[in-house]
């Protein structure tokens, strides 16, 4: 147990961050469209050409390092599908897929994000016992553009296509425990962002003759939405070093998402008319937030799971 | 960053499960255990011999004062395995966390060889004079007064909301020495033996449980000056480290998590169907549980490298109230009507849940703090 980084994690995030402020943060993604962003293939080759996609199967490194850049990538506001990419293509195994990589349910219908970029999609069917995980190879444009506004490309999966390849020896649970962990980590850098943003906001913008940040109805709120952060953080961190178990996988999504629910609301309220303009970058981490809960709701119920798990038998 | 156990510390619970097994037989209910009650307390002085026999009362104190070789996780791992099953340390589990460590950094040589083989064999008792009618949240307001007359203290005053004075040995009182100093000055730490002349205490009825609180009341209580712990004046560090210790020294999560185990398999094995919003709760009190643990662990790994204590023993605290309210109000929806029978595990976790943010420093203090030191923003 150790809560410090290693020198070596130290130096991977130092690494990842130097990239990032080249190739990602909110200008940048002002530059890719905003809340309807392009796909970003420049961050993406980048973020491989340094080995980042594979640092997870590092023979010195491990999935923990792999989880700490994703959550550097989705502060950063990265429109990559690196999660995908890092924790759940390499812990499933298959690092050498086609990038991007779309992930669905069998039973998708609709908006899927990434799928319009996707050069492969990994379909998980949790009902099938002999092709958990599938993977099909598609040309980017294949699903059509979703015209959207929730900070992420999205295309549209009318149809979840039939055949492909099964995962020999991979269970739609395995894939399933690692999309959880890598929502998460997608989650808590998105809330991240969105929570310095907000905290440096109040403690500037003045009214009443003093910051409002120094309110104390204002601090309990943005106090209580760190407390909360930070444990949908370490469980996320705590679930990949783990190589994502089951369980832990699943509460590190539910916590999560009940955190991630209620940031939109609470940190629009707190930042006032500027947080609605397009030019100030709030919008960017907290309209995402709605699309990785969307995700996470179409492909299982994470509490369903969780309880199903702890508790076998208790639900029908 | 890692979240491995050693396979030393990994072996450590191993065998503290078995023992715990080997010592609690059936007749230990831990689900609706009431921390102070005298059968409770009773229990743990036998219980707490049987720990120190072992070396395990007091694992993570230094050698020189009875602990034994234990690493700095231990301690955690002792609190999350008795929390989860009620606690039998009783109230020993504050003595071990915060008072002899208290008592080890600030008190004289006659003070620990007093006080500390006495926690170390778990054969004392101690209760912590803090609230009064007027200073609760607020401590710093307190004014239990302490006047020197030679070589004694003279102390007037009152307490109040005192958890295990009843059955407490020692009290870690907080008097005000200087009433003139700047509030957070004058303040100062004494220990007091419970059989003091001068010193009377009552219970408070409460809805929490029987014997949870109790009022002191100090009448001319005659106290030697070696009975301070630390510099005239200058408890208020003292008793601030002190805290920074007792916030994460109780792992609630721990319990909230077992009651919440608890009830989840009285639910399966009575047959009782959860609809999807009941399960959707059940599975945030869950997480909520464990998101605690992980900040808990925080503090810990602070703690054992030293550090000053900072605002991650507030967040730490926040989240374990959060827990405990979580799973207050879940066990509740799950027990359904059986909830309402006295002594159900319902009736007992989500009584403790509403005295969860209060105790310990109120779930707005630590607001305050995590706003001030983690966040950094600005003063009113």
């Amino acid at each position: 147990m150790e809560f410090d980084l290693s020198q070596q994690q130290s130096e991977v995030l130092a690494s990842v961050r130097t990239l990032l402020s080249r190739h990602a943060g909110p200008d940048h993604l002002q530059e890719l469209g905003g809340d309807a962003p392009a796909y970003d293939v420049a961050l993406d080759d980048a973020l491989e050409a340094v080995g980042f996609g594979t640092i997870g199967a590092d023979a010195d490194s491990g999935p923990l390092d792999a989880a700490l850049v994703v959550e550097e990538v989705a502060r950063a506001l990265g429109s990559v599908a690196f999660g995908a990419r890092a924790l759940i293509a390499v812990g499933l195994g298959v690092a050498d897929l086609p990038r991007p990589i779309a992930l669905v349910s069998a039973t998708h219908r609709g908006p899927a994000r990434f799928a319009a970029d996707a050069r492969t999609l990994l379909i998980v069917d949790p009902a099938s016992n002999s092709a958990g995980v599938r993977v099909v190879g598609v040309e980017p444009g294949t699903f059509g553009r979703v015209r959207s506004r929730f900070g992420f490309p999205f295309g549209d999966v009318d149809e979840v296509p039939s055949g492909g390849d099964v995962l020999a020896g991979v269970s739609a649970q395995r894939a399933l425990a690692w999309w959880h962990v890598s929502l998460a980590l997608e989650m808590v850098g998105s809330m991240r962002a969105a929570l310095d943003l907000t905290v440096h906001y109040v403690s500037e913008r003045k009214q009443f003759g003093r910051a409002i940040g120094s309110f104390q109805v204002v601090q309990h709120r943005l106090a209580d939405l760190t407390v909360l952060t930070d444990g949908a953080r370490y469980l996320a961190l705590e679930a990949a070093f783990h190589a994502a178990p089951e369980q832990s996988a699943a509460i590190a999504l539910v916590h999560a998402s009940t955190v991630a629910r209620r940031f939109p609301t609470e940190l629009h309220q707190m930042s006032g008319a500027i947080g609605f303009a397009t030019e100030y970058p709030l919008h960017l981490s907290t309209m995402r937030l709605p699309a990785l809960l969307a995700e996470a709701r179409a492909m299982s119920s994470a509490e369903r799971d969780l309880v199903a798990l702890r508790w076998p038998g208790s639900t029908p | 960053m890692e979240f491995g156990w050693s396979d030393e510390d990994a072996t450590f619970r191993k065998e503290l499960r078995s023992f715990i097994a080997s010592e609690l037989d059936g007749g230990w209910d831990g689900a609706v255990r009431h921390l102070g009650s005298p059968e409770n307390v009773a229990h743990s002085i036998i219980f707490n011999a049987r720990l120190a026999e072992r070396g395990w009362l007091t694992p993570h104190w230094p050698a020189e004062h009875g602990g034994g070789k234990s690493t700095p996780w231990q301690h955690i791992i002792m609190g999350e395995e008795l929390w989860s099953i009620g606690e039998p340390r009783g109230p020993q589990y504050m003595n071990v966390n915060w008072i002899g460590p208290s008592i080890m950094a600030h008190g004289t040589p006659e003070q620990k060889a007093l006080h500390l083989p006495l926690i170390a064999a778990g054969k004392v008792i101690w209760c912590q004079g803090f609230s009064e009618p007027d200073a609760g949240s607020d401590l710093a307001s307190l004014r239990t007064r302490a006047e020197r007359d030679g070589d004694e203290y003279v102390v007037n005053g009152q307490k109040v909301w005192t958890s295990y004075a009843s059955v407490a040995d020692y009290c870690y009182l907080l008097v005000r020495t200087n009433p003139l100093a700047e509030r957070h000055l004058g303040i100062s730490v004494l220990l007091v033996p419970t059989s003091t002349p001068g010193l009377k205490i009552t219970d408070v009825g409460s809805m929490v449980g029987e014997h949870a609180f109790h009022e002191l009341f100090f009448d001319d209580m005659r106290v030697p000056v070696s009975c301070r712990l630390g510099a005239e004046d200058e408890g208020w560090a003292v008793v601030r480290e002190a805290l920074s210790y007792e916030r994460v020294g109780a792992p609630r999560y721990a319990r909230a998590a077992f009651q919440l185990d608890a009830t989840m398999c009285w639910a399966r094995d009575n047959g009782v169907t959860l609809s999807a919003a009941t399960v959707e709760r059940v599975g945030q009190a869950c997480a909520s549980c464990a998101a605690a643990r992980l900040l808990a662990y925080r503090v810990m790994d602070e703690r054992s490298k030293g550090l000053p204590p900072g605002p991650s023993g507030n967040i730490a605290r926040a989240a374990m109230v959060n827990a405990e309210r979580l799973v207050g109000q879940c066990v509740l929806e799950l027990q359904g009507p059986e909830a309402m029978r006295s002594g159900s595990v319902a009736d007992e976790q989500f009584r403790k849940s509403l005295a969860a943010g209060i105790a310990a420093g109120s779930y707005e203090t630590q607001m305050n703090l995590v706003a001030r030191l983690r966040l950094n923003l600005p003063k009113g």
